[in-house]
Formats: structure tokens, C-alpha cells, sequence
């Protein structure tokens, strides 16, 4: 029985629920292994005066003491641009940026040896929000845009308009493991270093160019992570270079495994953004001039940030169809850790912006948001082209719209909510139903590859590796179905070995949801080459031992864990007696596979190309209550429902989609960053940082999935998962949104994201007080 | 017959997945997920924030209580980062990798397995871990008892799993997992580690007291009030240690490292809770857990409170004293305890005295306790039929997280119900110290119970606070609050009213 679209467990479950499935911090030490410490910039912005490692160096136990200095390739990397010190050489951008890596016997020796170090720093003004930075004019990379059709005299015809800023707050991706990484001395200044990556080849890569090393002298291995959300897309790396330098410099193992408090301080996070926008439209709320103009908080480098701000772009119509459009977006250069990728990309940070301009209009026109949707959704031609002018293909958003309101009982329920809202003294309710249609493939052509190692032994059984890297979200499990089905054998007999670029060369980041798309095609790839060994040499072999048909290779058939001729299906062989047959026959029973995305071009100069090769695309309904004296918000129940093609494991998928969601509602209702005037962020655990709990959870989640068997084009018909459920976690946004609105009288009211219970009283509060100066004034007219 | 001096016990004699440790020197100072993981190198025990704020570590502590026919070992989960061993004399700690019988997963494992309840797995264990003491009815916000034979419910796993994060799931298939467990097949953790070898172990130790050394460190683990008030009466500058959930943070963090530690896990008159003639009293060295589980029919107000109190292995471990002694201004039982007009007996070397918690906090984290005294009690006066009680807790998350600002609010009407004859209100997060009220009590005590007189009196309430901006609010915020609370009060005791 195929084991694509069964639910099995994930391959690592049963260690994670034993405690027996290691990660960085549980591998044992060897003997003489160092621990690895770091003194990082105790201001945002300033010039180094001086670093003092005299008392570091004399501390007991502490074995080594470096800074920039010791860097024997070059000091600076960067994933797109080259802008990044590893160690902060003459001036410090941001707080915490590291300056000293100190080693020690052990960890304390190492905590000691930090404590002992004198950093003088002269400060600079720090520029820490994007405002400022806009004022100062300090950016990163180039201004990017996309433009379609003629926006000003849309604009100027439009009969009704709306225009405003729109602010997004960062988020911590929280992953639960921090970053950790061990570095192995090898032979002739060679060096393995395990990693908690989602990419391997890029921490090769710069690790050989700071240590003065040949891509091939560098080996970089990652079995599993506590979690990535894109936190390690780019940001293992200045872990794994501390423990490398260390290594490289003493010859002796090396570890270094971030606290929670310092992982947060130091690493960057999801964008804040705030965008300037202006909608015309006409009076059914169909839009008819869109202008918006992203600005994103970079931190001190680019890091992501330029790609991040692409896909900001790229989704800057969501899934609704802008005729007359003009989008620009800037990087904004501030003194914060770099912020980097994290789910979803830049995605959710323009989808809120749409999203928010949706409910704008309704308000402005008086209209319930869903129809206002519904509307300017994308349809049949010419409403079928999004601004960079790519076409929307096999496009189930109107009927995705349709069945979601029917099945949720949007209506209805809508007229509850309004209802109650007019009543209750003590409470408001809020519905919103937002849409998603998330681009995949990676934006940046090259990175749409991927290549993956067969290994069939003798008794049947299979390693498969690839660049893919697990870190909970099941590409191991899926690539295990997959490689499984191919051989028609049980999921048992496939492991999905520890990622190392030894196995799976120049490989890209387990990053855009295409994790499963890139690797399990390059799997099934070099299934395939090995298959059709097998099946030259099955031919063969069948027909000596049943020589009434010809050799055949096309009716070689491998299933239920056996090898047949499908003329005669029972002369079949057991797949592991078959493959040491094969074996003594001299067939090569291992293979690499390779895959390129077919079909995608984007140019981002011009703004114009098929960039992805297909949307993801889902809704979600939210319902939520609001304390009107304390500004709580609690989500009481999500209807959701997705196209994600056909399932390669439902158990995983559902996982995706819900977890996706409640991080994307964490982002747009509760987790706030927040920093000091001098640059020192204040929410840096999970005392002060406040990710969904259980019991933030809605009551009543429904989730459903569209039956789509039509991707045909993408591995065993199914659709990349990981972001875009995420972006529906904007609906409790919307609907607490709405639950503002109603108690502005159905007028528009601002609010920022995070809606938080303080944001949210305050804008009651606002509201309230605008009321009561109104009713005063209609008194003292009277 | 010779009598001979009480002796004094040198180490810690704990129990670990069923194994004896002696444990004495520098292990003894150890945080329990440290000696997991460094010293015995059993790694299944995860750590993310070292601060009790995430549940990754949970383990199960299981310690001798009273029951029928002999006492028996009754098991709760505890956050292993911030708990120290000298705090587990005589305890026996389970840890994920204790679970497995004949090398099968026991039934919370094979269910977070087959329902997809991990992904990345960082967190697992600790859901494994507080799920089994879920399933064991360790009680913590679940009624306790034996529950064999009753699946868990939804309702209970929320409130049983408010300790542990989860980033990857959203939950809702680890809630599948827990709903699935037939409890009808799993086994007790007595049946994997038979109580009464241990119990009896344990028992033969109840009276002494511990006291171990190690390089210039101290800790004393007194089996009576007497000789722990002796310990403090010598070693003034001491530090105190009740369930440690805050004192295991600040070492974790590097802010203190006690060199003299009074830790008082095993003073038996510490403990107990009851309630004779319209009074609770508890011992000060009650766990949150035991109060809740009390008041739960008794003060249902402060039982709502105290289930938004930290998480289940928060209050599994944290004390009532310890939240007094810690005086944080945000603390959430101290607005109640002042409305109520709580009584603390302290006991120090010449007897006990007590003082009213109106009188007890002097400033920012000072307080009448001299550094001889302890507090051994806390009395406090239960609403009558006639008194209106709301407590209000407003934090970032709703659960396991420090309030922005708490309100304790107690009124008495005339008898017709309509006329305020007086009115108590405490608030905490609007000052350095939890706050009483005054003038807008004074305000409020003759006028005729009403929305616009409620309104008023927030404006008036909002003049007698001084919050600051902080990462858990703004000052504009907390104002905001400050105002709007007597409002929602008003709200709340006129739908009741209605009702």
C-alpha cells in the first residue's frame, strides 16, 4: 500500500517523546572539549575605544581569548550582500553584536573569562525605528518596485478614496532549541562542525571564507533543530564560526550553545514594517488605484533583508486583483540585530497591509468586509494577473471565499456579532474571514534546485540524503513516504540520514515552504535512475527464469515490497532478496538525483515574470471577544479552510496548518518586542516575551481542506505548507479590528498590529473620548 | 535508655526514576535539570529559558502524603531548571527517560506519537511529562484524586498544560494526544515504582535535619520550625527558600548565588491549610497548588485568581509566604490578602506575633520581618455573605504571565442593597508596592452603588497611582486600567444582580 497520504508519524516522534532524539546541547562532549562564550557591544551604536582581555586571558580555565584579530579569511559575510562583521572590528551597530569569542574548560571558566573583559565603547546616537531612519535617510540595498497600469489617474478618478499608515510589529521566532553549534578539528586544518541550521551550504560556505578555508576542507552536518522558523536561515552561522574559530585555533572540539535570553537579544527577528497607502475604489469597494509605499526595520545589516522585502512586494496584492498599482519598498538601516527571515517572509507583513485596506473600505462604504473581499478577489481574465503580471492559475480563491462562508455560517454569525455589539455594555464581538495565496519558490531563481543520495543496500533497505533540513516540519517524514512508495516498500526499510554537505552539495536553505518540492523531487529523481537499473536488470532476470515474455523493463513493476513483471505478477521476488541479486549482477544501486523548479523567471529590475511556480491558497474565518475595560482579546473559534493539493501525510499537514496559524495569530494579537531608548530589547524571554498558549487556542477550530488533485506539476501532486497557513492568523487581527470599528460606530478606527490588549483599549479609549467630546459639543450646541 | 542528640543528616537522599542518590558538596546546590543533564548525562530533560516560563524541563516529583491506610507518594510536575535538589530531600523525581516500561512507550508517549503531537520535539518531554501527571491526578488544577478509569477532557488539558510552550503544534494535536490516552490501560506510576519501599525510606528520615556544606556554602533542609528559626537566628543574612520559583530564576540568571541557604521544603508545620469561624489559615509554606485546591468552593473568586497564578508547576513548587516574602508589587494573591485584611503570624525565637499585610510592606521589596522571623502563618478573613468580592488580573497572555496590573475590590451594601457601607480596594502594577486605596475608597463608602459613581470613582482611583512604563505596559495603559476596573466592577455586580 502506498504510504504517500497516510498520516504516519513523524520519523523522529518516538525519540521526541522519549527524550531520546539528540540535539546540540545533548550530544556527550568529548574529552578536552571547549565551551564556547562570547562578550557582545553593551550600546546599539559607537565607535570601539578599546578591548581590554588582559584579566579574560588570566582567568582559570579559560584556554582562549579571541577577537577580529584573529580571523585568518576575511571578517565580513553576508548571504546577499557583503556587510556583516563576525566580529565587530572597529565600530558596534548594535547591542549585543559580538566582539570577543572566549573559550574555556568549561562553561563557567568560559562565563568568567567574558565577565573579565573591558569594553570601552563611544557611543553614537542610535537610530532604532524605521521614522527616524527614514529622516536620516540610512538604508540597505537598492529601492525596489513593481508597477502595473496607471495608478495616478486611477487615483485621481477614483470615486471614493482612503489613504493612511499601517504598522506592523516584529516577531521572535522562538524556536525552542537556541542556537547551538559544535566544531570537530579534522586532519590538515580541516573541520566539521554540527550546526543547528536550516543551511548547511551557506555556513560551509562562510566558514570556509572567515577561517581562510577551501569549501571541500569544511564539513557542516545538522541532524535536527528545536525549531527554525527561519531564525536559522542566516543566523547559525555566527555560532558556528565562534565554535569553529575556537577549534581551529586550539585544535580541540568546541561547543557553543546560546541562552535563551542571549539567542533573543542578539539574533534578528521578523521585520517591522510600516507602509504608506493609499486605495481608490468605487462604491461596491472594488479597487481601482492601490499605492503603497513598505518600509521594513533592516537592523544593523542586510542580511535577508533585500529578498524579504521582494516577496513583501510579490504579495502586496494578496489575493486580490489591483488593476492600477504601485508598490515600492525600502530597507530601512537601523542600529538592531539584523533581522532576518521568518516565516513567511515579508509575506504576512504586505498581506496585512491588503488585509487592513479590506476592512478600510467596508468601513468607508458601510459594507460587511467579505463582500468587499469577495469583489476585488481574483477571477476569470483579465482579473486573473497579479502586478508583476504572472497569471493566476487554476484559481480556487472564489470558491474557496464561497464554501468558507457557507460552511462557517459567516453571514449569520456576522449578524450576531453586530447585534451584540449594540447591546453589550461589557463586551464586543468581531468576525473577519482573510484570505491567503502565497507564492512559492524562492524569489531568487538559483536557490530552486535541489539534489538528493540514494543508497540501496543489499537487504532492501534505503538511506536517502538530502540538503533538506528537519527542524519539526516533517520533510524527512515526507521524503520518507515518498522514497518509500518508489520502491515500493515499507516507510521502515527508508531512512532520511543527518543532512551533511558531504551527501548533498550547494545546496539551498530549507526555507520557503519548498523544503519537500525541491528535495523530495531530487529524490524521486534518483529513485528513478536507480529504478531503471533495476528494472533493465529485472527484465532480464525474469525472462531467464520465464522466458513466455520478452525482457521488458517497462513492465517491471515494484510494489508491496516485491519485484515482478506485471505479465506475471507472480513470479514476483522480495525487493531484498531482488537488490543483493542486483548486487551480484553488478547493478549500481545508489544515485544522486537532481531537480530545478520548470517554468520560473522574475525579473526584479523590471518588476515583471512568473517568479513562483504556484500559490498555496486558503481563508480563514475568525471570531473574537473583547473585554471593552481591559482590552483582552480572546479568539473563540477559527473556520479554516486550504488548498494545499494532495496530501503527501495528512498528520503532518494538519500540524503545519494549525501550528502555521496560531504563530501567524501570535504575531497579529499578542507578541510584542519591545526595546528601550538605547537599543536594549526588554522582551527577551518568555517572562516578558509572550508566545500563544494552550489556552490561547480557540475553542471551536475547524479545518478543512479543498480536494485538489490538479498540481500536478509539483512532487505527488501536493502543495508547499509550511508559510502560508501563517498569514491566516490575520483574520483575529481583522476581526478584533472589526470589533473596534463596531464600537466606533461602524466607523474606521486605526490599529496597529500586534493587537494587543493595550492597543486595543487605547483605541477604545480613543474612541471613547472622541465620543463623549462629541456629545458634549452636541450639548453645549443644543 | 541513652538519649543522644537529634543527628544531623550530611546529604540529600533522593530517588530518581526509582534509584537512590545520596546526594552532598556542590551536587547538592544544583538545579535538578542541571544534575539530570551534567551530572547523571540523562539529556531527555530539555532547557530553553532556565526560568520556569516555558515547561521544556517539567519532571514529575512525587513526595509522601497522609492516606488511608499509610502515607503513599503523590507525584507533580515541576519545572526541573529552577528547582534545587537540597529542595528534594526525600522525594522521588521521574524523568522522561523513567517512563518506559519493558522498553514500550507508556501510553502518553505512544499517543503524542501516533496523534502528531511533536514536531521539532523540543518540548516534548516536558508535555509528556506534566500529561502523566495529569493522568495520575496530581490535581493541580484538576480536582486531584484518582482519576483511573476517566479520559482526560479537553478543558482539563488546557488548564493542566498552561506550564508548557509549544511554538510548532498550535496544541490542538497534542490536546488530541492527551483526550486519547485510555486511562482504563495506563499504568499508575506506583505500579512502575512501587510506593512503599520508598515511603518507608523516606518516613525513617522524616525527623531529621540536613545540613550540607561545600566549599564555603551552606544549606540547611530543617524537619521542624524550631530548628529552622535556630538556623536563622545564626545565619541572619540567610537566604530563604520556599518553593524557589523566583530565587531558582535570579541564580539562573547569574544575579545572586546565596552562600547560606535556609531552604524550608521539609518543615511540617509550614504546611496545611483549613478554616474554622469565617478564617482560612495556611501555613506560609503552603504550595499554591494545596490553597487552590482548598478555595476552590470556599473563596471561588480567589481560585479563579490563583488558576491564572504562573502555570500548574509553578504553583506545584511556589508557596503563599514565599509570594508575601518576595513582595513584588505585582504579585498576584497580595490585592486579595489586602482587602481581606489578611493577618501574617510570624514566628521568631521568643513566639510569634502577628502583623495585618496592610502594615507589612514598607517600600520597594522591604518588609516588617526582622532577620530572625519567618512567617509561619497567614490568616485571612473570609468574604461574608454580605461582602462583594472581585479579583482582576491583567496580564499580556492570559496565562502564565506576570500581571500588568491586578485589582482586589470588597464591598458591603446597606441591606437594601443600594447605599456602599464600605468598600476595600487594592491594586498591584500601578505603584512600587501593591497599593490600597484610600480615597477613593472614602470616596465610594455612603454613595448609592451606580455606574456613573463607579465611573467617577476610576477617575479619582487613576489620582491615586503611579505606574511606570515597563515591558509589560505602558504607564498610559496601566492608568487606563487603573480607571476602567471599577467599572467592569460595576458591570460585574450589576449583571449578577440582574441574574
Amino acid at each position: 500500500m502506498p504510504t504517500v497520504g497516510q498520516p504516519i508519524p513523524h520519523d523522529s516522534a518516538n525519540g521526541h517523546v522519549t527524550g531520546e532524539a539528540l540535539y546540540i546541547e545533548d550530544i556527550r562532549p568529548v574529552v578536552d572539549e571547549l565551551y564556547v562564550e562570547f562578550v557582545g557591544s553593551p550600546v546599539a551604536c559607537g565607535k570601539i575605544v578599546s578591548v581590554d582581555l588582559a584579566q579574560a586571558k588570566k582567568e582559570p580555565g579559560v584556554v582562549g581569548v579571541y577577537t577580529y584579530q584573529d580571523v585568518l579569511g576575511h571578517n565580513l559575510f553576508g548571504p546577499v550582500i557583503c556587510d556583516e562583521p563576525f566580529l565587530a572590528e572597529s565600530r558596534v551597530d548594535y547591542v549585543g553584536q559580538p566582539i570577543v569569542v572566549i573559550a574555556g574548560k568549561t562553561l563557567e571558566a568560559a562565563r568568567r573569562g567574558c565577565r573579565a573583559v573591558k569594553i570601552e565603547v563611544a557611543p553614537e546616537p542610535a537610530v532604532l525605528d524605521i521614522d527616524t531612519a527614514i529622516e536620516k535617510q540610512q538604508f540597505i540595498g537598492p529601492e525596489r518596485r513593481i508597477d502595473r497600469g496607471d495608478f495616478d489617474s486611477a487615483w485621481k478618478n477614483a470615486g471614493h478614496k482612503i489613504e493612511g499608515t499601517f504598522e506592523s510589529g516584529g516577531q521572535e521566532q522562538f524556536y525552542l532549541e537556541s542556537q547551538s553549534a559544535i566544531a570537530y578539528p579534522g586532519e590538515q586544518g580541516q573541520i566539521v562542525v554540527e550546526s543547528s541550521t536550516q543551511n548547511p551550504t551557506e555556513t560551509q560556505a562562510v566558514l570556509a571564507e572567515v577561517l581562510g578555508l577551501k569549501m571541500h576542507e569544511v564539513v557542516v552536518t545538522c541532524k535536527r533543530m528545536g525549531g527554525g522558523f527561519g531564525g536559522k536561515e542566516t543566523q547559525g552561522v555566527i555560532p558556528a564560526l565562534m565554535a569553529a574559530l575556537v577549534s581551529q585555533k586550539t585544535g580541540r572540539a568546541a561547543r557553543i550553545v546560546y541562552t535563551k535570553d542571549d539567542d533573543m537579544k542578539v539574533t534578528g527577528k521578523r521585520h517591522a514594517y510600516k507602509t504608506w497607502y493609499q486605495a481608490g475604489f468605487d462604491s461596491e469597494g472594488r479597487l481601482t488605484a492601490v499605492k503603497m509605499d513598505y518600509y521594513s526595520n533592516g537592523g544593523a545589516s542586510a542580511d535577508l533583508s533585500t529578498g524579504i522585502m521582494e516577496r513583501t512586494l510579490l504579495h502586496a496584492d494578496n489575493a486580490y486583483y489591483l488593476p492600477n498599482v504601485k508598490t515600492c519598498g525600502r530597507i530601512c538601516k537601523t542600529n538592531l540585530p539584523p533581522n532576518t527571515a521568518f516565516r513567511g517572509f515579508g509575506g504576512p507583513q504586505a498581506v496585512a497591509v491588503i488585509e487592513n485596506i479590506m476592512q478600510e473600505v467596508a468601513a468607508h462604504l458601510g459594507k460587511d468586509a467579505f463582500d468587499v473581499r469577495r469583489v476585488n478577489c481574483y477571477g476569470d481574465a483579465p482579473r486573473n494577473t497579479t502586478p508583476y503580471e504572472q497569471e493566476v492559475t487554476s484559481n480556487l480563491l472564489p470558491e474557496i471565499f464561497d464554501k468558507l462562508a457557507e460552511t462557517s455560517d459567516y453571514k449569520a454569525r456576522l449578524a450576531e456579532v453586530e447585534d451584540f455589539n449594540l447591546t453589550s455594555r461589557t463586551q464586543l464581538r468581531g468576525i473577519a474571514m482573510t484570505a491567503v495565496k502565497f507564492g512559492i519558490s524562492f524569489t531568487t531563481k538559483f536557490l530552486n534546485q535541489g539534489n538528493a543520495l540514494v543508497s540501496v543496500y543489499t537487504d532492501g533497505t534505503v538511506q536517502v540524503s538530502t540538503g533538506a533540513t528537519e527542524m519539526g516540519q516533517g520533510v524527512n517524514t515526507k521524503i520518507r513516504q515518498i522514497v518509500a512508495d518508489e520502491f515500493g516498500i515499507g516507510v521502515e526499510k527508508v531512512l532520511v540520514m543527518t543532512t551533511s554537505t558531504e551527501k548533498s552539495i550547494n545546496t539551498s536553505p530549507t526555507a520557503a515552504s519548498a523544503g519537500t518540492d525541491l528535495n523530495g523531487a531530487a529524490a524521486v529523481h534518483a529513485c528513478a535512475q536507480i529504478k531503471q537499473r533495476m528494472a533493465d536488470y529485472a527484465a532480464k532476470l525474469f525472462n531467464e527464469n520465464n522466458p513466455t515474455h520478452k525482457p521488458s523493463a517497462d513492465d517491471i513493476r515494484f510494489e508491496g515490497g516485491h519485484v515482478f513483471d506485471r505479465r506475471s505478477p507472480d513470479h514476483s521476488i522480495p525487493f531484498g532478496e531482488f537488490t543483493n541479486q542486483a548486487r551480484m549482477a553488478r547493478v549500481d544501486l545508489g544515485a544522486r538525483g537532481f531537480y530545478k523548479t520548470p517554468g520560473i523567471d522574475f525579473d526584479r529590475e523590471a518588476g515583471r515574470g512568473n517568479p513562483f511556480f504556484y500559490f498555496t491558497t486558503g481563508c480563514a474565518v475568525s471570531e473574537v471577544l473583547i473585554d471593552r475595560f481591559t482590552g483582552d482579546l480572546c479568539v473563540e473559534r477559527v473556520d479554516m479552510l486550504m488548498d494545499i493539493g494532495r496530501m503527501i501525510n495528512p498528520g503532518i499537514d494538519h500540524g503545519q496548518v494549525i501550528g502555521g496559524f496560531i504563530q501567524g495569530m501570535g504575531w497579529a494579537t499578542a507578541e510584542c518586542l519591545v526595546y528601550n531608548d538605547a537599543g536594549e530589547l526588554l522582551s527577551y524571554s518568555p517572562t516578558t516575551y509572550k508566545i500563544p498558549n494552550i489556552t490561547d487556542v480557540p475553542e471551536t477550530f475547524n479545518l478543512a481542506f479543498m480536494d485538489n488533485g490538479a498540481n500536478a506539476q509539483n512532487i505527488r501532486s501536493s502543495k508547499a505548507v509550511g508559510e502560508p497557513p501563517l498569514l491566516l492568523g490575520l483574520s483575529a487581527w481583522a476581526a478584533a479590528k472589526h470589533a473596534v470599528s463596531c464600537a466606533a460606530g461602524k466607523q474606521s478606527a486605526s490599529m496597529k498590529l500586534p493587537a494587543t490588549n493595550e492597543e486595543i483599549l487605547m483605541c477604545l479609549t480613543r474612541i471613547e473620548n472622541t465620543r463623549r467630546e462629541a456629545d458634549k459639543r452636541q450639548t453645549s450646541t443644543r | 535508655m541513652l538519649q543522644s542528640a537529634k543527628p544531623t543528616r550530611d546529604h540529600l537522599l533522593v530517588y530518581l526514576n526509582g534509584e537512590r542518590h545520596e546526594v552532598a558538596g556542590t551536587d547538592a546546590f544544583l538545579t535538578l535539570s542541571d544534575y539530570l543533564r551534567l551530572r547523571l548525562v540523562q539529556v531527555g530533560t530539555k532547557i530553553v529559558c532556565s526560568e520556569g516560563d516555558c515547561g521544556a524541563c517539567s519532571v514529575l516529583v512525587g513526595r509522601v502524603e497522609e492516606a488511608p491506610g499509610g502515607g503513599k507518594l503523590v507525584y507533580r510536575a515541576i519545572d526541573s531548571c529552577i528547582a534545587f535538589m537540597y529542595q528534594l530531600d526525600r522525594a522521588h523525581v521521574i524523568s522522561v527517560e523513567g517512563l518506559k516500561r519493558n522498553g514500550l512507550l507508556s501510553p502518553v508517549q505512544d499517543a503524542m506519537v501516533k496523534c502528531h503531537g511533536s514536531q521539532c520535539g523540543f518540548c516534548t518531554p516536558g508535555f509528556v511529562m506534566a500529561m502523566t501527571g495529569l493522568l495520575e491526578g496530581d490535581g493541580a488544577s484538576t480536582g486531584g484524586g484518582d482519576r483511573r478509569g476517566e479520559a482526560l477532557t479537553c478543558d482539563e488539558l488546557r488548564a493542566g498544560l498552561t506550564g508548557n510552550l509549544c511554538r510548532c503544534t498550535g496544541y490542538i494535536q497534542i490536546m488530541d494526544a492527551g483526550c486519547s490516552v485510555d486511562p482504563g490501560k495506563t499504568a499508575r506510576l506506583s505500579e512502575l515504582y512501587p510506593d512503599g519501599p520508598m515511603v518507608e525510606i523516606f518516613d525513617s528520615h522524616a525527623q531529621d535535619d540536613v545540613v550540607v556544606t561545600d566549599d564555603g556554602r551552606t544549606v540547611a533542609v530543617p524537619a521542624s520550625l524550631d530548628a529552622a528559626l535556630t538556623f536563622k537566628t545564626k545565619h541572619p543574612g540567610c537566604t530563604v527558600v520556599a518553593g524557589a520559583t523566583d530565587i531558582g530564576v535570579q541564580r539562573n540568571k547569574g544575579k545572586i548565588d546565596p552562600r547560606e541557604v535556609l531552604c524550608l521544603a521539609n518543615v511540617g508545620e509550614l504546611k496545611g491549610v483549613g478554616h474554622e469561624g469565617g478564617t482560612l489559615t495556611t501555613g506560609a509554606g503552603e504550595r499554591w497548588s494545596g490553597v487552590e485546591r482548598y478555595v476552590e468552593d470556599l473563596v471561588p473568586q480567589f481560585h479563579d485568581i490563583l488558576t491564572v497564578f504562573g502555570s500548574p508547576q509553578i504553583r506545584n513548587m511556589g508557596t503563599i509566604g514565599g509570594n508575601i516574602a518576595n513582595a513584588s508589587p505585582i504579585a498576584d494573591s497580595v490585592p486579595f490578602l489586602f482587602v481581606m485584611g489578611a493577618e501574617l503570624e510570624i514566628a521568631g525565637p521568643t513566639g510569634t506575633r502577628r502583623v495585618d499585610i496592610n502594615n507589612f510592606y514598607q517600600g520597594y521589596k522591604k518588609f516588617d520581618l526582622r532577620p530572625d522571623e519567618l512567617i509561619a502563618r497567614v490568616h485571612i478573613p473570609l468574604p461574608t455573605e454580605a461582602q462583594t468580592l472581585k479579583l482582576y488580573k491583567v496580564s499580556r497572555r492570559r496565562d502564565l504571565d506576570i500581571s500588568t496590573f491586578t485589582a482586589a475590590v470588597l464591598m458591603e451594601l446597606d441591606d437594601a442593597g443600594e447605599t456602599i457601607k464600605g468598600v476595600r480596594i487594592a491594586y498591584g502594577g500601578a505603584a512600587p508596592v501593591v497599593l490600597r486605596l484610600p480615597k477613593t475608597e472614602a470616596f465610594l463608602a455612603g454613595k448609592v452603588f451606580g455606574e456613573d459613581v463607579l465611573h467617577e470613582a476610576g477617575h479619582l482611583a487613576r489620582t491615586e497611582v503611579t505606574p511606570i512604563s515597563d515591558v509589560r505596559g505602558s504607564a498610559d495603559f496601566r492608568l487606563q486600567l487603573a480607571e476602567n476596573i471599577l467599572l467592569r466592577f460595576y458591570h460585574d455586580c450589576a449583571q449578577k444582580m440582574t441574574v
